[in-house]
């Protein structure tokens, strides 16, 4: 394994030369004191007064997390998000300081992470830098991963495991096309608003044959991803927390988990370039308006059972099936009616009926809507059309890669 | 007026730009300090914190700025300070009084950023416990002051308002005749009308109907009212336990950190467990008042509220905080986050009275007298 002395190296590398350039760059709005704070900061971190640069990132760190919890995410100016992923920046290089211990560098990948997910780029996309050579230095110093005996096969699966994989062949299914041209996708199924299942078109890519739990864990283990917890996000007890992919996979997926865990709708791929590599975008989303860069792709990575409630979404889906088989059901959204969505701004674009356990004394005419469902299996891709509503759930150990696109 | 023990302001918590809190040294006090002001022993009665400066205004009505910000003015009888503007209410030169904006960065040289007249309160400046309460609020009670554009913003007449508080994106009222209002973003429930929607106007908290308050705080993201009774009524935000309701935890229980922050930053969380030792069910969002059962001993009367902890004051006296304490602003020595209300033991120690508490987001000021010798 490197000795610390080359990891302190490696990250001296990455950072601007000068204490002037060490800064993140604002306009006006974050003002006087956090400019004071972020100059202190960075004289804090040149002076080599490693401690008392960790208290002044700590306090950059909480001030910005209060303004990034101020309004809607939307709204929230991305000076703050700089900021943030300034104060992490620093915070993680700091912690690297010779002789950093595993855990240190554990911790500093941490705040790597959380300024990825919460930050806003900087410095030339930095913390992707300094993300990529802290989890090599500390894949280095383990062993490998334990052997492959332990992987889907003898997963063990939760207590009551009376998996219903509904009897698709009594409902109307998805009409499923092999490689259609563009053309033909558009006229048939873009336009007219219709959901259709693509085969042909995803299942060469390498995602379909690498990924598994340990390919996984080998690319992301270390890193930290946000989790859901509980059914589905419509319970009281539902709850959003921060673990790395290791410990997702360990307390949700191996050993008999007593809860459901998802890490659903993350932009992984952003976080973590490398597995992008393993996947593209999907040619058909030329068809629409928006450029490229703004296609948002996150990853729906779970194990048998979760559920996501009857929702839609205000973009065109193409939802990539990767590991495992789901369950999807889909509605027009002129049944909308007959969905009964939340009245609440928070929940308009979910449903309050459970799909596969209706009430229907309080919602009668939801067993009169029709519904198109399928199972999607891994190398098929779903086109989920803008505002079609869906319900999905996951029939095993899963791994989804959804394209939200205009 | 009654003859009154001169007491002395102590401070704690997070003064990392050198707002005078205690000693001043270091980034954090974990202890109550008696404040050493820029200038002396200045005999002050009110004070107001922001995040990077606090704002004392003497019995004199001299305003003096410590921390980020510095300066001083006088013919001032209240301010309030937040990091966008520093509002003084200032005596005009006939009857009336001036309501000033100021930047926080121009030490108060120069002229302000906004300036006019306003009513002053009927029966002069010094305020009793009838009147409209301090600033934000303006004495007329007709409108309040925002750090926000637009700065002036007007109340209905109709809400006869006695206090006024400002979150990070919510307002709190408390009328004459002890209803509270609320209205902003309700989305982590501190609006207290069982949702998560917002309401653009001030509505009436239902549920608190048939009770008299008489107190009312804000905090970034939580609200608390006392009744005339003295009990404590709270909503919003739980994230560090500032409703002093049970809080999921992310770090291990029951480990406490003195003097700093963890290696790695992280903070401690102590979390409450349910009777027989199992741990509580968590409650992150309280999207209507709760009403707390603490046996703090007799009832309270004074609260205030920083970003995300709360203090209590009692009859008798002693000071109650939890909420986040990473930097010390709780009080107790240490800088754990707790989710249930503990005392201030300094005061007891010293046999000091807290009289009055004033949070800034992240730190706590009191002011606290010698107890009387019965």
């Amino acid at each position: 394994m490197a000795g610390p002395g080359a990891l302190w190296e490696a990250l001296q590398a990455l950072l601007p030369r000068t204490k002037e350039e060490l800064k993140p760059e604002l306009g006006e709005t974050a003002g006087g004191s956090v400019a004071m704070l972020l100059q202190e900061a960075a004289e804090l971190f040149h002076g080599g007064r490693r401690r008392e640069c960790l208290q002044a990132c700590e306090a950059l760190l909480d001030y910005s997390w209060e303004k990034l919890n101020t309004g809607p995410w939307q709204h929230v100016d991305k000076d703050w998000r700089r900021v943030y992923a300034f104060g992490c920046l620093l915070k993680a290089v700091c912690l690297c300081e010779p002789p950093g211990d595993t855990a240190s560098v554990a911790a500093a990948l941490r705040a790597c992470d959380m300024g990825l997910l919460m930050g806003a780029a900087i410095l030339g996309d930095i913390l992707l830098k300094v993300a990529a050579v802290l989890q090599k230095h500390l894949l280095s110093g383990k062993r490998p991963a334990p052997s492959p005996s332990r992987e889907p096969p003898s997963i063990k699966k939760a207590r009551d495991d009376h998996v219903p994989i509904p009897d698709v062949t009594t409902e109307r299914t998805v009409p499923r096309l092999h490689c259609p041209s563009l053309q033909y996708f558009k006229k048939h199924f873009l336009v007219p608003g219709r959901p259709v299942i693509l085969e042909g078109v995803a299942n060469h890519w390498p995602c379909m044959k690498k990924w598994s739990l340990e390919y996984i864990q080998e690319v992301a283990g270390c890193r930290t991803v946000p989790v859901e917890v509980g059914s589905r996000y419509t319970d009281e007890e539902w709850s959003q927390t921060l673990m790395t992919v290791n410990e997702f996979i360990n307390k949700y997926i191996r050993n008999e988990p007593k809860d459901v865990g998802y890490l659903a709708q993350h932009q992984l791929f952003d976080q973590i370039p490398e597995l992008k590599q393993d996947i593209s975008i999907p040619d058909y989303c030329c068809l629409g308006d928006g450029e490229e860069e703004e296609i948002t792709i996150n990853a729906w990575f779970g194990p048998q059972g979760t559920v996501s409630p009857l929702h839609q979404d205000p973009q065109q889906n193409f939802l990539v099936q990767v590991m495992g088989r789901k369950y999807i059901r889909l509605y027009s959204p002129q049944e909308s009616e007959a969905l009964y969505p939340h009245d609440t701004h928070l929940l308009h674009n979910t449903s309050q009926v459970d799909v596969e356990n209706p009430d229907l004394e309080k919602f009668p005419r939801f067993a009169e809507a029709p519904f198109l469902s399928c199972v999607l299996s891994p190398g098929e891709v779903l086109f989920i059309p803008v505002k079609h509503w869906h319900y999905v759930r996951a029939l095993d150990l899963s791994f989804s890669v959804s394209f939200w696109w205009s | 007026m009654d003859q009154e023990h001169r007491g002395t302001w102590f401070g704690f918590g997070f003064c990392g730009f050198g707002q005078a809190l205690g000693s001043g040294l270091g980034r954090q006090v974990h202890s109550p300090e008696p404040l050493r002001t820029p200038g002396g022993n200045l005999d002050v009665c009110s004070v107001s914190a922001s995040w990077s400066y606090t704002a004392f205004v003497t019995r004199g009505g001299r305003v003096q700025l410590s921390g980020a910000a510095s300066g001083a003015a006088g013919g001032c009888t209240d301010a309030w300070a937040s990091e966008e503007l520093l509002v003084l209410l200032r005596a005009g030169p006939g009857d009336g009084a001036e309501l000033q904006a100021w930047a926080p960065g121009s030490a108060l040289r120069g002229e302000p950023l906004w300036s006019q007249a306003v009513q002053e309160a009927e029966g002069g400046p010094s305020r009793d416990e009838t009147q409209a309460g301090p600033l934000p609020l303006l004495p007329c009670a007709r409108a309040y002051v925002s750090p926000r554009p637009p700065f002036y913003r007007p109340l209905a007449p109709t809400l006869r308002a006695r206090r006024l508080e400002l979150g990070a994106e919510h307002a709190l009222l408390l009328d004459a005749a002890g209803q509270v209002f609320s209205w902003g973003a309700g989305r982590h429930g501190q609006l207290g009308h069982g949702t998560l929607e917002a309401e653009p106007e001030p509505r009436l908290l239902e549920a608190l109907q048939g009770l008299t308050m008489a107190e009312v705080a804000a905090g970034g993201w939580h609200s608390v009212c006392l009744s005339e009774t003295g009990d404590i009524y709270i909503w919003g935000w739980n994230e560090s336990g500032q409703l002093a309701l049970p809080t999921k935890s992310l770090a291990e229980d029951g480990k406490t950190t003195a003097g700093g922050l963890d290696e790695d930053g992280s903070e401690v969380k102590r979390v409450s467990s349910g009777e027989d030792g199992a741990p509580a069910p968590f409650i992150a969002v309280q999207p209507f008042p709760a009403l707390l059962d603490l046996s703090l001993g007799s009832e309270a009367v004074k609260v205030s509220c920083g970003s995300r902890h709360t203090a209590v004051l009692t009859r008798t006296g002693e000071l109650y905080t939890w909420g986040w304490g990473k930097y010390g602003q709780l009080g107790h020595k240490d800088t754990t986050t707790l989710d249930r209300p503990c005392r201030v033991e300094y005061f007891v120690d010293k046999q000091l009275q807290v009289r009055t508490v004033s949070c800034g987001p992240w730190n706590t000021y009191v002011y606290a007298v010698e107890k009387e010798k019965s």
